[in-house]
């Protein structure tokens, strides 16, 4: 009996999944190559490059969603190998990595200037970003004494961070460097990017971590992130990058779809979709689809 | 900018594998490869030593009086297919909670339950397969059943111990450095470090290291058995492979 159920269910969604497949194809379609999209391998990084292969699927395009895989590096390397057409990046941390000697900034539009013209060397181009920002955070426990990054300079904390924090000049060295904050930390610890970090916050392994500042974890936990009082952190909106080969294909059409999607995009949808991937554990899919729909973006 | 470069806690990402091998710096200091190895092979050892109390006797035993043999062997061999680093994956954040750290018992047990079924089942297997004909001259001889256990079963069996130790300490050292991906430090880290900062000198040479080690660990061992066999057992051994 169970069986049978099962069987007409999944009769029932083959036969849903014809009808939606058919009424797409309603002739207006854009035409042009697959948009293959990747996103990096944590959930924010995945949830957006949901939200931006499903909103142009509905649209109308053709788009893979590859899986999730690697960091900032890995997309970059992507994207000049030809393995995927659209990326969605944070424009500070793309500074550091294109361009590593250039100083932070805390003005996006300042960041795009430098940035466009390294993206155009290897075929790709920088769209509009979008307002929605997910910067790097300075946290600690709720009870620290420090309100400022630069408090920390005498409470002695051990820090934890990723690998990558370590040689970056906007964070570790610029933390250490005596002209900019000088701290000296008792200890450092490398941790996995992710939840890893307020869990070994929280069980004071470690007195501060470099996050994110849309972690969900952050609230959760009643845990406060510092003020970056010397400016050391970049503005770090997002923002789309794509081959521009693809972009030609399609013409303005797409261009103007992607910057539409990019302001539609706001800080607070950061904190909303980590919320319901990290802390209520849904799928980014769902959390994407339910977004779009609910912005009434699937038209 | 000079007073950045020398606080610069990374390694450039330029360096050139021997030229990372060669700098003194590599070797020596908080993050050097000495303190990192000195780390490693505490735990290793403490891991392994672990396992070989827990291991040998209970095998011995167990094969010594026919105990066990399909259930306690089909188990051991079961928990082989349980990967390590998800073993040490899940209990971190446990281990966390519970306020015990990062180090060092997520990553111990995790290796502990890699060493522990080579040793066992080496152990078991060479004991209950000892020649019973030896066993019976033995108890014919007068020799009490702890005898009969320690001087003919045990010795007997001595090499295929050996080597299921040796093999389960080429497995831990190898295995070790995924306690860097998990809060800690150790050989590891160099890897890790080159992964995230996209370094692939230290990628490169972190591998070479851990490399290096577990083949060294492996030729100590080899030459272990070759020190504490006696001489009776190695002709044995090499008259019965003729």
């Amino acid at each position: 009996m169970t069986k049978k159920i099962v069987l007409l269910l999944a009769g029932l969604m083959m036969a849903s999944l014809l009808v939606a497949a058919c009424g797409d194809d309603d002739g207006d379609d854009p035409e042009g190559p697959t948009i293959r999209v990747r996103g990096q391998a944590f959930s924010e990084s995945v949830t957006i490059a949901e939200v931006y292969a499903q909103y142009l699927q509905a649209k109308g395009y053709d788009v893979e969603v590859l899986t999730a895989a690697g960091f900032r590096t890995e997309a970059i390397d992507a994207l000049q190998n030809d393995d995927v057409d659209l990326i969605i990046d944070y424009i500070g941390g793309a500074l550091s990595a294109l361009a590593p000697d250039a100083g932070p900034s805390a003005d996006p539009d300042e960041i795009v200037e430098t940035i466009a013209p390294l993206y155009e060397e290897f075929g790709t181009t920088l769209l509009d970003y979008s307002p929605a920002v997910d910067g790097d955070a300075f946290v600690v426990r709720g009870d620290s004494e420090a309100s400022t990054i630069s408090d920390v300079a005498s409470l002695n904390y051990v820090l934890g961070a990723s690998a990558a924090c370590f040689e970056r000049p906007q964070c570790f060295i610029g933390f250490t460097d005596p002209e900019i904050y000088g701290i000296e930390f008792a200890d450092e610890v490398t941790i996995e990017f992710g939840p890893l970090l307020g869990e070994a916050l929280a069980a004071e392994e470690v007195d501060a971590v470099i996050w994110n500042t849309t972690a969900p974890q952050i609230d959760a936990n009643g845990f406060k992130v510092l003020e970056d009082d010397q400016g050391l952190f970049p503005a770090q909106n997002i923002a789309p990058i794509v081959r521009t080969s693809v972009l030609d294909e399609y013409g303005d059409q797409l261009k103007d779809d992607l910057n539409a999607l990019s302001e539609a995009i706001s800080t607070e949808d950061l904190l909303a979709w980590n919320n319901e991937t990290d802390i209520e554990l849904r799928e980014s899919d769902d959390v994407a689809a339910e977004w779009l729909e609910d912005e009434g973006l699937l038209d | 900018m000079s007073v950045v470069v020398v606080l610069q806690a990374a390694v450039p990402r330029d360096i050139g594998l021997f030229e990372w091998l060669l700098d003194g710096d590599t070797w020596t200091g908080r993050a050097g490869i000495l303190s990192s190895l000195l780390d490693t092979v505490i735990l290793c050892g403490a891991v392994m030593a672990t396992a070989i109390v827990l291991t040998v006797p209970l095998a011995t035993a167990l094969a010594h009086y026919r105990k066990g043999e399909l259930t306690l062997t089909w188990f051991v061999t079961l928990s082989r297919a349980i990967p390590t680093f998800a073993v040490a994956g899940l209990l971190v954040p446990i281990a966390l909670k519970r306020g015990w750290g990062f180090e060092p018992w997520p990553i111990f047990l995790a290796l502990l339950l890699l060493a522990l079924p080579p040793i066992y089942l080496n152990t078991y297997t060479a004991v209950r397969q000892v020649d019973q004909g030896a066993v019976d001259a033995a108890r014919a001889m007068g020799f009490r059943e702890r005898d009969v256990l320690f001087r003919v079963e045990l010795a007997l069996a001595m090499t295929v111990v050996l080597t299921g130790i040796r093999v389960a300490a080429v497995q831990v050292v190898a295995t070790e450095p995924i306690r860097a991906f998990l809060g800690g430090d150790g050989l590891g880290r160099y890897v890790r470090d080159g992964l995230g900062q996209n370094n692939d000198t230290l990628v490169v040479g972190g591998a070479i290291l851990v490399a290096a080690l577990a083949a060294t660990t492996g030729l100590a061992f080899a030459l272990l058995e070759r020190v504490v066999l006696p001489n009776g057992i190695r002709r044995l051994q090499s008259t019965q492979t003729r």
